[in-house]
């Protein structure tokens, strides 16, 4: 009795870090990402900072909490990119409006996905490989008026760079608020379980499939907003750059390199890795590629845990604390 | 048959054997390795211009090229296993961090192409005599009935290797059951860099083919033959070399068929979809066996 008391205590007492750590993580990001503007900072470098973290956080959801490893993930990028640009620019929709429209289809794409849920594994990566790559060739062969074909859709007059940035501030919130609460949910839990062992899971009642349905359309719905958003802020969209398969590659680098399946991680890895693209980027901007490549390779031979990943297991006891 | 599904038939043949190719050395790779070469399209990339390079600068024909392209590619491949499999293991998820591992490598070896040779297509203009040669009411190119040749030589001593040979025997051993064939005393670690030094073997081959085949390569061509052998190696069933082949020459066969009667962006979703049904319909492949793990 005694002694269930105090485990009980000594959970409370790592809940109570562990919500102030998150709290604190929360103020310092959202204080530096809004003051960036103000201080004359390099806006545009902090946006695509900011849906890098988005991203790789999202993508955490499905390969970290659930275990599948999309490998496909720009498909939900575009399809938000281009609903956005179809609203705006057909439609004559207001950008506000058409944005979380973006979500909504990216949503809807995770459904006609599902079925695909079945799979595991390298099957599940290369048939998400070869959907993306599918959406990619249906919106290129829509009619031009549409979608602009090679010369993309552009929303005109409505570029408005600064507020694009506030919403690419909220929508990173909340995908961060979302990974942080589902962490400590039970869906977060029954996630993990289901991942790690569907029989066992199933036994305990967990709905399996519903399960990870809720899963795999979470981790549809940031991909969708950060492709929208982008579109705001480019002002652009076509089948070349929204479909792009470096936006898989990224996000997935930058969501390994911080390590899967804690929720700092991809944060983490998102910073430190867009600090070393732009440096990169602007010395050797040739061999920029070449050392994203290189990069891939050592993270996965030498640190495959990632960054927070491999401290975690240093300290495991952190574990209880480290959002 | 009209001359255009001819036409689509014997191409269909002759593409479909080079995808057969990119099948069999994937296929071969995981079912030995549980490897998912996804810089297989790159490596074959590289062969194409390996073959380029020899001809442009040495006049050497592409047929010269073969056993060069095949033969350094395969110390190159085993010297590579060394530096990157190894550690795999040591992952949690040995089979997506080497999906990932792979994915880093494709990009760097893009990268390196692009760097060498910039981002311009490049072609052979190497040319048989005679140029073309009659089949029925279609005239087929003699590269293309070359290529087809040699295709058709090399799946035929991979397939007497495979059943005939004793590595080859250990190689389909492996595929089975990894833990049984080294308590017979096979030296797994030799067999795994075997395996993965002649799949880029192979790969060296099937690049200098498809510059003989295609009518132009460039750095990031790579990634689209890398999926050709995805969907071929899921059609065929994984790690079944055999399946493999037979996947590439049927794929190859319903892509050309699909040019012939539907447009072209069309024809390459064909191809995706034939994937997606397969693989929700019959997970296990057209012919398959689940590999056991």
């Amino acid at each position: 009795m005694l002694s269930h008391t105090r485990s009980q205590q000594d959970r409370e007492h790592g809940d109570k870090i562990f919500w102030r750590l998150a709290a604190t993580l929360g103020v310092i990001v959202t204080t530096y990402f809004a003051l960036v503007p103000y201080f004359g900072l390099n806006i545009a470098f902090h946006f695509y900072m900011m849906m890098w973290i988005t991203m790789a956080t999202a993508f955490n959801i499905s390969s970290g909490f659930s275990g599948y490893m999309p490998f496909g993930y720009v498909a939900f990028y575009g399809i938000g990119a281009f609903t956005t640009a179809i609203l705006v620019k057909k439609l004559g929709w207001s950008v506000i409006a058409a944005v979380p429209m973006a979500g909504v289809a990216g949503v809807i794409l995770s459904l006609l996905f599902a079925p695909t849920l079945r799979l595991s594994g390298i099957y599940f990566a290369i048939v998400s490989l070869a959907l993306a790559a599918i959406c990619r060739l249906i919106i290129t062969n829509l009619p031009e008026e549409w979608t602009g074909g090679s010369f993309g859709l552009q929303l005109g007059s409505r570029a408005e760079p600064l507020n694009a940035f506030f919403l690419m501030m909220g929508v990173m919130l909340l995908a961060i608020a979302s990974v942080l609460w589902m962490s400590r949910s039970r869906l977060g839990k029954a996630l993990k379980a289901v991942r790690d062992d569907p029989e066992a899971a199933s036994m305990m009642g967990v709905n399996i499939g519903w399960i990870r349905l809720k899963g795999w359309m979470l981790a549809a719905f940031f991909p969708a907003l950060c492709g929208g958003v982008e579109a705001w802020y480019t002002n652009v969209v076509d089948t070349e750059t929204a479909f792009n398969t470096l936006v898989t590659t990224k996000t997935v680098i930058y969501a390994v390199a911080g390590g899967l399946g804690t929720v700092t991680g991809p944060i983490v890895g998102a910073i430190a890795m867009s600090w070393i693209d732009e440096l990169v980027w602007r010395r050797f901007p040739l061999v920029n590629l070449l050392i994203l490549g290189v990069a891939v390779m050592a993270l996965v031979l030498f640190l495959p845990r990632g960054i927070v990943g491999s401290v975690l297991r240093a300290r495991p006891r952190w574990r209880r604390f480290i959002p | 048959m009209t001359a255009l599904m001819i036409n689509g038939l014997v191409n269909g043949i002759i593409v479909g054997g080079l995808y057969a190719l990119l099948g069999l050395s994937l296929s071969l790779l995981y079912g030995v390795l549980r490897v998912v070469n996804f810089a297989h399209g790159e490596l074959v990339i590289a062969g194409s211009y390996v073959a380029y390079v020899l001809f442009s600068t040495f006049g050497l024909s592409p047929l010269a090229a073969l056993p060069l392209a095949a033969i350094s590619f395969f110390i190159v491949g085993w010297g590579a296993y060394f530096v990157l499999i190894p550690r795999l293991s040591k992952s949690d998820d040995p089979e997506t961090a080497s999906f990932l591992l792979m994915y880093g490598f494709s990009i760097a070896m893009a990268a390196v192409l692009l760097l060498i040779f910039e981002a311009d297509s490049r072609s052979i203009d190497y040319s048989f005599d005679p140029i073309s040669i009659p089949i029925g009411p279609v005239n087929v190119s003699t590269a293309r009935l070359v290529a087809l040749a040699v295709t058709a030589v090399v799946s035929a001593v991979m397939a007497w290797f495979l059943f005939r040979t004793l590595p080859g025997k250990a190689l389909r051993a492996a595929t089975m059951n990894r833990e049984a064939i080294q308590i017979v005393g096979v030296n797994i670690e030799r067999l795994s860099a075997f395996a993965f030094a002649l799949t880029f073997g192979i790969a060296g081959v099937t690049g200098v083919l498809i510059a003989l085949v295609f009518p132009a390569f460039g750095p990031f061509s790579g990634a689209e033959y890398s999926i050709i052998g995805f969907i071929v190696i899921v059609l065929g069933g994984l790690g079944n070399p055999m399946g493999a082949l037979i996947a590439g020459i049927f794929y190859g066969i319903a892509e050309q068929m699909a040019t012939v009667f539907l447009a072209q962006a069309l024809a390459q979703i064909v191809g995706f979809g034939m994937l997606v049904v397969t693989i929700l319909v019959r997970p296990t492949g057209l012919f398959g066996f689940r590999v056991l793990r």
